[in-house]
């Protein structure tokens, strides 16, 4: 339990007594609309195969602009190489 | 220790639902911005895979996460609109005029407050408590919760509710 330092003993009943009335208030029943347990779990366990997917594909994502970078640079040396070749068959 | 089941999520989702529900309602102060944060509470709790062996840590991760939720929705209305969270009519006028009055005067704290004071006095929690579920350090805890008792305290003298200074 929480150690106070502060106020009165009487100030002290009091904000203890209000806390009290507060945490009997009443909730509204509109305040019930949330989803059952069920279907949390469901979004839940929906939400982690995506994460999932998305760690697993994560490699590719990144793999897929290097290899069209590697592409790239082969057949731009493979041009550089071949250049003479080709301008002498011409 | 395994990972917990539906069926153990279930149940405890029936025995802590309804009070974490009761703190957001209190310390937010409108349904709709409530039923929101109490289910994305619990969806973070899920996805965050706990451990099935320890309900108290569980618990006190949802409350983290749910304050945590309560005070960026408060920061984000406030950039939006310049103003706090709307509270609903019925947050404010509950059954009868004393309890009106009650909730009328809490609502005048400000949220951060709310949360202090119901963990501390309804949860029961002690200062580690505390600052596990808002992420506030203990001695924090201590001088946020000295400053939230005493501006309630301010409150309860101004309506003449506190009288026996």
């Amino acid at each position: 339990m929480t150690e106070w330092f502060d106020l009165n003993p009487d100030e002290e009943r009091a904000v203890a007594a209000f806390m009290s009335r507060v945490a009997n208030l009443r909730i509204p029943d509109s305040v019930s609309r949330i989803a059952d347990p069920a279907a949390l779990w469901n979004k839940a366990k929906l939400i982690q195969r995506w994460d999932a997917e998305r760690r697993a594909l994560r490699p590719l994502d990144i793999m897929q602009p290097i290899e069209i970078a590697g592409g790239l640079v082969a057949a731009g040396l493979l041009l550089y190489w071949s250049l003479p070749y080709l301008l002498r068959s011409l | 220790m395994g990972r917990v089941d539906e069926a153990t999520f279930a149940a405890f989702h029936a025995r802590s639902a309804p009070a974490l529900r009761a703190y957001v309602y209190r310390v937010v102060g409108n349904s709709a911005d409530t039923d929101d944060i109490v289910q994305e509470a619990f969806l973070r709790m899920l996805r965050a895979n706990v451990r099935v062996d320890d309900e108290e840590h569980w618990r006190r991760y949802l409350y983290r996460v749910a304050s945590n939720l309560i005070v960026d929705r408060w920061r984000q209305r406030k950039v939006e609109q310049g103003t706090e969270m709307k509270q609903d009519p019925a947050s404010i006028e509950p059954d009868h005029e004393n309890d009106a009055a009650v909730a009328q005067i809490f609502s005048e704290l400000k949220p951060r407050e709310r949360a202090l004071l119901w963990l501390a006095y309804v949860e029961g929690e002690s200062h580690a408590e505390i600052g596990a579920s808002l992420g506030v350090g203990r001695r924090g805890v201590r001088v946020l919760l000295f400053r939230a008792r005493r501006r309630l305290r301010d409150l309860l003298e101004a309506r003449g509710i506190l009288v026996n200074r």
